[in-house]
Order: C-alpha cells, then sequence, then structure tokens
C-alpha cells in the first residue's frame, strides 16, 4: 500500500506542470537571470578597489585592531585589497565625500562610526567590515576577560610571571584576529562575493518551494480538501500511511528538482559552494525539510482552496527571501542589525547564512547552529501539522 | 431479508440548520434504493455520515451488522462510493485512475488488472485507457468516476448523483451499469433529484425533504398515497369555460385545468376515463390534437407530501 500511494504520489506531482515550474523551472530561470543580470558586476567589483577615508585623530591611532585591519585590507601589495584608504582630518574626509571621491569615511570618537551619503554596495562593504570587525573585537575581548577570570578564580596567577601572561593572551588575541574565525583575514573580494548571497538565496526559495508538493499532497489526502481525499478516506488504507508516503513522494521530488538546481548552477552557471559539497548537500536536504514542514502545515492548518494555499506558500517564501538578501544583499544587513529575530525565524534567512557561513567561515558553528535551527522550525510545524491530521471525521466537508 | 446497512435516529446539525433530522432506515441486501429529494434535502449529508466522513449530532450506523467508524477497515473493504463531484486525478490516464484507486483496495497486481479491465469494460471507456481526464467529455469523465468508485468489486455502492449533467447517452450507458452491478450481487444506495432515475432503477425508494423522510416504499407504494391515479392532456386549440366546468362534474375526476391550450384533467381513479372524455370531446364537436396518458409520478406524491415540485 506504501508503496502503491508512493508510487502514483510521485508520478502525480512530476506530471503535474504547475509544481514542475515552481519547483523545478523557476529557480533555475531564476538563475539564470542572476547570472546575467550580476556577472558583470561581479566581474568590476572585483577590479574596484573601494575609495574610503579614515578620520586620524588619536581615538583610531589608539585602536590597534581597527589600524592594522584597515591596514591589511588597504595594502598595495595584496592583489584581492578592498579599500584605498586616504588617513585624513574630518574636515578633508568630509570634502573628499562631498566631491564624490570616496564612498565614505570611518571616524572614531567612542566607537567607530561610517558616514555615507548613498547606500550602494561599495557604501555597504564598509559598513559590513566595520562591524565585522567590531564584532571580532569584541569577541577577542570576551575571551581575554573570560581567561583571566579564569585565572583569577583558580589562583593560577602568578605575579611574578604576570607579564608573561599578558604577553600569552596578547599572543593568543593576535592570532584569533588572524583567525578566519573572526573574519578579518578572511575579508576579501572573494568572500565579498555578493552574487554568492543571491544564489545562495536562490536555493532557500527552492528549499521552501518544496512546500508547494507538501501542500498539494496533503490536500490530496484530505477528504475536507479534495474530491480526491474523500476516495481516499474511505478506502480501508491507514491515513498515516497513505500522508507519510505521499509526503516522502513530494520530498523525493523536491530534492530531484535541487538537484536539477544545482547541476545547473555548478556546470552552467559556475557557482562555487566552496569545498564543502557534503554540508552543502547536509543543509539543502534539512532546508528542504523545512520547505516540506511549511507546505504540510499550511496545508492542515489553513482550511482554504489549494490555489490561495499556494498562494500562502509563495508569498512566505519570497517574503522569506527577499529579507535574507534576494533581491539586494543591504535587506540581510538591514534586517540583521535592526530586526535579528526576523531573520532568526526565517528559514529562507537560515538556509542562506548556513551556505553563506560555510563558504565565509573556516569553523562550521554558524552552519550547525542554522542546520539545527532549520530542523527545530520542521519539527514544530510537523508537530501541529500533525495534531490537525489525526482527525479522522469532520463537522463539515 | 437481511438489512446490510442499519441507520438508526440519526441527526446532524449545521450550526442552527437540522441537515438530516432523526433520520431511521435499513438497506437490504441487493436492492437498489433510491434516495430521492430536491438539492439541500440531506442525501449527500446522510452518505457522508454513513461513510463516517462526518461527525453527526446522535443516532448509529451499521454496516453489515457492525459499527461503522473511520478505522473500520474491514466494512470499508465492501463499500465502493461514487461522489457527486467527479474526483479523479488530472495528471494520471483513465487506466491509471482506476489503477490508483482500486489499488487502495486490492494488493494483489493480477486481481488488481483483471478488475480495473472489468470496470473499463462496464462503464465503456475500452477506447479511452490512455486518455487523461481533460480529453474527456463529460459523460466519459462522468464513467471515469463511477469505474474508480466501483473497480474493486464492492458489495455495498454509494451513488450520488452520478448522472448530473450528463448527455443521455452516457446517462443510459451510466444506468445500465448500475444495473449490471445489482445483478452482479452489489446493493445500491442511490441518491438522485430525477425522479424518472428512480422509478427506472430503484427497487425501494425513501423520498427526503429538509433533513426528514417524508414517504418511503416502493415505486408503486409511493404512488398509491397520491390521491389520482391517472392524468390527461388534450392539446385543444380554443376551449370554452362551459366545456372545462362540465369535464370537472364526470365521474372520478378530481382537477380539470386548461392553460396554453392543454386540457389536463387529473382522475381519482384510473379505468375507462380515456374512452368517455374523447367521446364528449366528439360530441361537442371540440378539435382537438394530441392525447398524452399518464399515470402519476414520484413528482406529484412530492408535490402533494410537501406542496412543492421536486426541483424547486
Amino acid at each position: 500500500m506504501f508503496i502503491h500511494n508512493f508510487k502514483y504520489a510521485l508520478k502525480t506531482l512530476l506530471k503535474n506542470k504547475m509544481l514542475i515550474f515552481w519547483t523545478f523551472a523557476f529557480p533555475i530561470i531564476l538563475g539564470t537571470f542572476f547570472k546575467m543580470a550580476f556577472s558583470n558586476i561581479e566581474k568590476n567589483e572585483k577590479l574596484d578597489i573601494i575609495d574610503i577615508a579614515i578620520v586620524n585623530n588619536s581615538e583610531f591611532k589608539e585602536n590597534e585592531t581597527f589600524k592594522k585591519s584597515f591596514e591589511k585590507l588597504s595594502d598595495e601589495n595584496d592583489d584581492e585589497r578592498v579599500f584605498n584608504t586616504k588617513y585624513v582630518t574630518e574636515d578633508e574626509a568630509r570634502k573628499l565625500l562631498e566631491n564624490e571621491e570616496i564612498s565614505g569615511y570611518l571616524i572614531f570618537n567612542d566607537t567607530p562610526k561610517v558616514i555615507v551619503t548613498s547606500s550602494g554596495i561599495n557604501e555597504t562593504v564598509l559598513k559590513y567590515v566595520t562591524e565585522e570587525i567590531l564584532q571580532s573585537e569584541e569577541l577577542v575581548k570576551n575571551v581575554i576577560e573570560h581567561k583571566i577570570k579564569e585565572q583569577v578564580k583558580n589562583g593560577t596567577i602568578e605575579f611574578n610571571s604576570f607579564d608573561v601572561f599578558i604577553e600569552n593572551l596578547q599572543k593568543e588575541a593576535l592570532e584569533m584576529l588572524k583567525d578566519d574565525n573572526v573574519n578579518i583575514e578572511n575579508v576579501s573580494n572573494k568572500n565579498l562575493s555578493y552574487t554568492m548571497i543571491e544564489y545562495y538565496t536562490l536555493i532557500a526559495m527552492a528549499c521552501l518551494y518544496g512546500g508547494i508538493l507538501g501542500m498539494v499532497v496533503i490536500n490530496q489526502n484530505l477528504p475536507n480538501m479534495s474530491n480526491n481525499g474523500k476516495r481516499v478516506a474511505i478506502s480501508p488504507t491507514s491515513k498515516g500511511k497513505v500522508i507519510l508516503s505521499s509526503v516522502l513522494a513530494s520530498y523525493i521530488t523536491q530534492l530531484f528538482g535541487l538537484f536539477l538546481l544545482f547541476i545547473y548552477t555548478i556546470f552552467v552557471l559556475k557557482v562555487d559552494y566552496g569545498n564543502n559539497l557534503l554540508y552543502v548537500i547536509l543543509l539543502a536536504l534539512v532546508g528542504s525539510l523545512s520547505g516540506l514542514s511549511l507546505g504540510v502545515f499550511i496545508a492542515s492548518v489553513f482550511k482554504t482552496n489549494e490555489n490561495l494555499k499556494t498562494g500562502i506558500v509563495i508569498s512566505i517564501t519570497m517574503f522569506g527571501c527577499f529579507l535574507s538578501g534576494m533581491m539586494g544583499v543591504t535587506m540581510k544587513y538591514i534586517v540583521d542589525k535592526n530586526i535579528p529575530i526576523l531573520n532568526k525565524l526565517n528559514p529562507a534567512s537560515m538556509i542562506t547564512d548556513g551556505l553563506y557561513s560555510l563558504y565565509y567561515y573556516d569553523t562550521l558553528d554558524r552552519y550547525y547552529f542554522n542546520v539545527v535551527s532549520l530542523l527545530v522550525f520542521s519539527l514544530i510545524l510537523i508537530g501541529i501539522s500533525i495534531i490537525s491530521l489525526r482527525r479522522q471525521k469532520y463537522d463539515s466537508i | 431479508m437481511k438489512n446490510v446497512i442499519e441507520v438508526k435516529n440519526l441527526t446532524k446539525e449545521y450550526k442552527k440548520l437540522k441537515a438530516v433530522d432523526n433520520l431511521s432506515f435499513e438497506v437490504h441486501e441487493g436492492e437498489i434504493l433510491g434516495l430521492l429529494g430536491p438539492n439541500g434535502s440531506g442525501k449527500t449529508t446522510t452518505i457522508n455520515c454513513i461513510l463516517s466522513l462526518l461527525n453527526f449530532g446522535s443516532g448509529s450506523i451499521e454496516i453489515f451488522g457492525k459499527k461503522m467508524k473511520p478505522t473500520a477497515y474491514d466494512i470499508k473493504r465492501d463499500i465502493g462510493v461514487v461522489f457527486q463531484d467527479v474526483a479523479v486525478f488530472e495528471e494520471l490516464t483513465v487506466y491509471d485512475n482506476i489503477d490508483y484507486f482500486c489499488g487502495l483496495y486490492i494488493k494483489d497486481k493480477n486481481t488488481r488488472k483483471k478488475y480495473i479491465d472489468e470496470a473499463i469494460y462496464l462503464v465503456g471507456l475500452n477506447e479511452f485507457k490512455k486518455f487523461y481526464p481533460k480529453q474527456l467529455s463529460g459523460g466519459l469523465l462522468r464513467r471515469l468516476n463511477i469505474a474508480c468508485g466501483v473497480s474493486h468489486k464492492p458489495k455495498i455502492i454509494f451513488l450520488d448523483e452520478p448522472t448530473v449533467a450528463v448527455d443521455p447517452q452516457s446517462r443510459n450507458n451510466i444506468l445500465d451499469g448500475i444495473k449490471k452491478l445489482r445483478d452482479l450481487g452489489a446493493t445500491i444506495v442511490y441518491t438522485t433529484h430525477y425522479m424518472e432515475e428512480v422509478e427506472i432503477l430503484c427497487d425501494r425508494v425513501i423520498i427526503l425533504d429538509k433533513g426528514k423522510i417524508i414517504a418511503s416504499g416502493t415505486n408503486d407504494e409511493l404512488k398509491e398515497l397520491t390521491k389520482i391515479e391517472e392524468k390527461v392532456s388534450v392539446e385543444v386549440i380554443d376551449l370554452d369555460d362551459k366545456y372545462v366546468r362540465k369535464i370537472k362534474e364526470f365521474d372520478n375526476v378530481d382537477e380539470v385545468t386548461y392553460k396554453n391550450h392543454v386540457l389536463v384533467i387529473s382522475y381519482k381513479k384510473g379505468k375507462n376515463n380515456l374512452g368517455e372524455l374523447i367521446e364528449y370531446l366528439k360530441k361537442e364537436s371540440i378539435k382537438y390534437n394530441n392525447i398524452f396518458v399518464e399515470r402519476p409520478t414520484l413528482n406529484d406524491v412530492f408535490l402533494e407530501l410537501t406542496g412543492k415540485e421536486l426541483r424547486d
């Protein structure tokens, strides 16, 4: 029975033109548009070094982290340098910005402040890099504070060797700054590829569009949703078996669509997913599960017609992808900065961020955080759906 | 006669509306039971309650002597349903649609193949096995709908208005198919608001209105409930009122109307009425064209019991 239903669920899904368009063709078409629209931008971006200025006041001079980071990012001998930095006074910086000779400038008072007059890729890069350095600095401070507290608590600090202790901490801190984990060494044009974020949101979109498949198969099996569902409900077949086999069929169909998308993006669009393809695949599997659970949830909880439900899945997916940077990476930056909880709840953002973290960081902490978040998201939705789907009789059909 | 379905005091309410009101009836093994009533009389709701698709307020339903419930798979195995709305997959061919639904009942592939072929033959879709539903006409689609519901050879078949919006040829084919199913031993519950179909098909009829049974019995038993036995309609170009008044005075005449050049005479008893009428028309030199003689229909029964037409 399981195999019989699975076979026909697969057949109906693969022959449904509307579904195939949204889950297979649309992401590929959109990916092609991205390639056409962004390939030149990307090329130019790699060649264009961003002109910026830093107000060379005493606060900046005392901030070793920023000083060294910007020196490194503006190193003329480095082919992949990001900035062409001028060290100037505040008035000079303002004038340079007014004359559009620089994209923005950085001024240090208590905290560093990025001054820009417009919003664009260059301005976003400057803001993003400043944020990253700040976060890294904060991380290092926390680590040092923690280590000192730990040593004091354990009573292992010996005052006659205090200088050695401080020296070791400084070394550790410098090591951390070099470490990819804090993203300073690693900030390069390669890693600031905005097209990559677009492709990541595309993968996220394809994963979540799988929700339409989940929604359709649930609708086909519920007597209060479709006539076919009535037929299934009056048959001597366990509802659980029918739904499970149908959902499995939609998951496999979705993975097949993703497989095609990966093949297309890797071999035709030449998208580089880094050296962690297995992790990318794991994230795609989990991301697809979250899309599927979203579709199952909408199908089982909302009592409305299939077209409206499809509209709901597509709207949630597109809005989620928009927030995670599909229509411009600035949006991801804005949401992360102002309403971080929104992207923590947004499955598209979890998938995008998970993929981005693979590419961007050398450790997997953030990646795993996103994988677990997606699993939790999926389990919650599946749990609610099961409660709704357990009903055997209806008040009206 | 053995009862295969027993419904006792079934009541189903939608908010304040009583869709089924304290309904009790039995279905005998091997019969075709007609549930006749206008739209909204509670026919489909009754079937959905029997099938355990709908919750109901009170009452009990037993099929094959066992309580019907959603997980009563041993009962469900012997039930087939043809819903009012066509329930097929647009993405599957005629053959695959039947195979899918039959496969929910029959595991063995060879048996299933045999059953599918028989169902296709029964509804006359042999030439359309590889067609997709959208390639079929409305009538053929209805036939596919029937095949999907009966291919597993159920002992009880519920047919819920299977001929709605069907061309005459397909309608005849469907009605013949239903008779064949009965001849093969199935018990059939047939809902419709077409009284002609009930008269042709059903061994017994239950007439429903506003969720209640207003009459039940065989066709003849139901017709006995009317006070007329015969109705004669005569096309007359021009007829003076004095003749209408005179005809009303004939023996056995219950009612006489003359509208749109048609004289309709309802008789309480059904013997020698036509001869007497023709004799009178000749005697008075009244010119007439066509004469129709009708026995009372179930619509007359319904009209007399409820004061409204079945199709109102």
